[in-house]
């Protein structure tokens, strides 16, 4: 059995009658250390999937296992890494991580937790900015931070929703690698969420596509048989690379095709109403 | 060093000096003095505006209380109070000078005395002097003017006998059933009353001249008096000096009645017979009570206005935590719970534009209730009532703010406090409460002001000394000075209120995570 299961999972807002789903009869299942990407386009309830996987939100039907128990609700072994970082901004870097370490290693000594805190700050090269506040942090060093406070909480699946989409490529470029370091110094189960095929193509042994909203599910995965480490300068002309990243994008654009063409227009008609250009005429009066 | 300058001024919410620390430090000197221009140039040039102004408009609206004061007026009356100020706390400082201190203050009381006595004396000759020429001038003035009065109502009387004589002539020989010759003299008479109506007034316009001429000021001799009232004053306040330094010093009375005391423990021990010696130990009794009565008197001091404006920020303190400690926690309770907040929000629209002047009387009942003797409880219950109506009227501000700040933590963060499964104390002490603190802190600035406003009314009704029994007390006496008084007061009140919602900026700039700007 994996190590992480959603089996069938639907669940919808809004009230009887025009209820809208978002997810319907999604399936995944993530083997313990596996690295899995979710590629979807926005609106395709990428942040409720992430909601379902770590307990925040029940589904209607369906369940959610970790190591075969069913998740009811949320806490430290499902760690979370929230799009726009989510710190405490009256708590500095160390204040943050210590909140989340102290919560979740009540019995570690003081000396203990310092140092524990401390690690982890270490691994996404913080130590200087370790007395700062969030709002004195630029947006890479932010997420560096909720990734170093959803780690300290060693959870047992790490699930990361759109991580990097707020910040530029640049810095981008350079946390997926920080992402690939940690992961393999520290490895553990993740899932991330993304809508950059290149991304997940760069990070995940495993890429499984949202089809589009609503009433969205998992399509079946693509596995990504690229030699680990993988170098992000070489990967460009990489056969097998190009040829992944191609597949997966024609998968999603045909899907977004198809979905536009069932979509009902619902606009109005415009009336066939031309511009007259009086120019001519004023020149000739 | 500069930027740790700039830094404290921004907290302190004092951008204002912003530019002038960067002058001094010689960063871009032009733009520093632009905007020094703008930011401190321009408000000055308008206050000394609104002094022009002011100085221009006062003179020319008399009340019953005399003019309008000017600037310069409430300027002195300012100085007026100050130094009242001052005096009874140097008469409370001489009341209890002892030994070698209390000589010197003497040496130099009666040296003060000595030299401003001729000071007095000749200002006193020479505002007589004055006054008599004055006296003399306005005379000499009036003397014609009263005479050409006279004369005024003279002729005029004249003129309206003969008038009237002429008239009732005329109507002597009026044909009878004549209408159109009896109009013509109707008419006439008409005239002749509208003449005396029209003489009367000029009489009394011209009576009012000759008061005018009675009233003139002469500047050089108000001068002279005014110098001359300080002197008396002086002198006044240090003979009283010298009297608590001497007679009604306490150290001296003490020493005097010990002196008696002694005598009377003799005349006891040496005392014979049963009543002779119960009388001299009832008497060196009554002695003892009396030494121990004077050792503890105090000077009695008044209510100066510097100590009521004390003791109104102290009230206005009091009155603001016992509101914060009702607004806060309640207002934290709305914000968890919308049952809560459904209860609360009639009840707080309902309260919240109740005025003062209502909530007074009925806490000053209320209190009064608890607080049966005022001499004896701890605090005045005219103090609590108002310190009770200001917290009434200043918790709302706070008390709503913090029930939105609690209720609109962010949601990210109470996903935080779910995925770290904090309990129901830490998440509120360490996510809710810290996240609503700005917005406390902005409901608690503006409680303050509201309290601040409160107070003055609450003072003036229920008598408790400070800033608003102060202008009730100068609104009812009445003196000349009384006027100017109350113009200081306006600015006092609000320097105060400015302070106070200084201090509020600062600690709403230390706890707000954001940088939120301040407002001014």
């Amino acid at each position: 059995m994996a190590f992480l299961e959603m089996e069938n999972v639907s669940v919808g807002f809004g009230p009887e009658g025009s209820r809208t789903e978002v997810l319907r009869d999604a399936s995944l299942s993530v083997e313990e250390n596996e690295f899995i990407a979710v590629v979807g386009f926005s609106g395709s309830g990428k942040s409720t999937l992430v909601s379902l996987l770590t307990g925040l939100l029940r589904p209607d039907s369906g369940v959610i296992k970790l190591k075969g128990k069913p998740v009811t609700k949320p806490g430290p072994h499902l760690g979370i890494v929230f799009q726009n970082y989510s710190l405490l901004p009256w708590l500095s870097v160390y204040g943050n991580i210590e909140l989340a370490a102290k919560q979740v290693f009540p019995h570690y000594s003081k000396a203990q937790r310092k140092e524990h805190v401390e690690r982890y700050i270490e691994m996404v090269s913080l130590t200087p900015a370790r007395n700062k506040k969030p709002s004195e942090l630029s947006g890479g060093m932010r997420q560096r931070v909720s990734l170093a406070r959803t780690l300290s909480m060693q959870p047992e699946v790490l699930v990361m929703d759109e991580p990097l989409s707020a910040l530029d490529a640049l810095t981008r470029a350079n946390l997926q690698d920080e992402l690939v370091r940690i992961w393999e110094e520290d490895k553990r189960t993740v899932v991330m969420i993304t809508n950059d095929v290149d991304e997940a193509v760069l990070l995940a042994d495993r890429i499984v596509p949202l089809t589009m909203g609503p009433s969205a599910t998992l399509a079946s995965d693509f596995k990504v048989t690229l030699e680990r480490p993988r170098d992000r300068t070489t990967l460009n002309t990489n056969p097998e690379f190009k040829k992944l990243r191609n597949e997966i994008i024609h998968f999603m654009t045909a899907m977004n095709k198809e979905a536009k063409m069932l979509r009902v227009d619902k606009g109005l008609a415009m009336p066939d109403i031309q511009p007259i250009d009086y120019s001519a005429t004023k020149r000739s009066a | 060093m500069k930027f740790k300058i700039l830094k404290a001024l921004d907290v302190a919410g004092l951008q204002v000096f912003d530019p002038v620390v960067r002058l001094i430090c010689g960063e871009n000197p032009p733009e520093q003095v632009r905007k020094i221009l703008l930011f401190i140039g321009v408000p000055i040039v308008t206050f000394i505006v609104f002094l022009g102004v002011w100085t221009y408009l006062a003179p020319r609206h008399t009340t019953k209380a005399g003019e309008v004061p000017t600037p310069g007026v409430v300027k002195s009356a300012a100085d007026g109070i100050w130094t009242f100020h001052v005096r009874e706390n140097q008469k409370a400082t001489d009341f209890l000078l002892e030994g070698d201190a209390r000589e010197a203050a003497l040496t130099a009381v009666e040296a003060r005395i000595a030299e401003l006595e001729p000071l007095a004396a000749a200002a006193k000759v020479k505002l007589d002097e004055l006054d008599a020429a004055a006296k003399a001038k306005i005379d000499a003035e009036a003397a014609p003017l009263q005479e050409q009065y006279k004369e005024m109502r003279k002729t005029s009387r004249d003129e309206n006998k003969a008038t009237k004589a002429a008239l009732i002539a005329e109507a002597d020989k009026l044909p009878v059933n004549d209408a159109a010759a009896r109009d013509a003299f109707l008419a006439k008479v008409a005239a002749f009353d509208l003449k005396q109506e029209a003489d009367k007034q000029a009489q009394k316009d011209f009576k009012a001249k000759i008061d005018a001429a009675y009233t003139t000021k002469f500047p050089e001799m108000e001068a002279v008096r005014s110098e001359y009232n300080g002197y008396e004053e002086e002198l006044q306040y240090l003979s009283k000096r010298l009297d608590y330094l001497t007679g009604d010093n306490q150290s001296l009375k003490i020493a005097g009645e010990s002196t008696e005391l002694n005598e009377l423990e003799a005349t006891f021990l040496t005392a014979e017979g049963g009543k002779a010696t119960f009388a001299a130990a009832e008497k060196v009794l009554k002695k003892q009570e009396a030494i121990t009565r004077i050792s503890d008197s105090e000077y009695s001091r008044p209510w100066t206005f510097p100590r009521q404006i004390a003791r109104s920020v102290w009230c206005v303190f009091v009155g603001f935590f016992i509101g914060t400690a009702i607004a806060v926690p309640l207002g934290v309770v709305c914000g968890l719970s919308r049952v809560c907040m459904a209860a609360l929000t009639p009840l707080i629209a309902l309260f919240k534009p109740v005025s003062p002047i209502v909530w007074l009387p009925i806490v000053f009942i209320i209190v009064g209730g608890f607080i049966s003797d005022p001499e004896l409880a701890p605090v005045h219950p005219a103090f609590l009532s108002s310190a009770i109506t200001v917290a009434l009227c200043s918790l709302w501000p706070t008390l709503v703010n913090t029930a939105l700040g609690v209720a609109s933590v962010e949601k990210d963060h109470v996903n935080v406090a779910r995925v770290l499964r904090l309990g129901f104390f830490s998440r509120l002490f360490k996510i809710v409460l810290p996240s609503a603190l700005p917005l406390i802190f902005a409901g608690l600035r503006i409680s303050l002001g509201v309290g601040w406003m409160v107070l003055i009314a609450a003072e003036l009704l229920s008598s408790s000394e400070g800033i608003g029994k102060f202008v009730w007390d100068m609104f009812n006496n009445g003196s000349s000075q009384t006027f100017a008084q109350m113009f200081v007061v306006v600015f006092v009140v609000g320097a105060v209120g400015l302070l106070l919602d200084r201090i509020m900026i600062v600690l709403q700039r230390s706890v707000s995570f954001d940088g939120a700007p301040t407002a001014i």
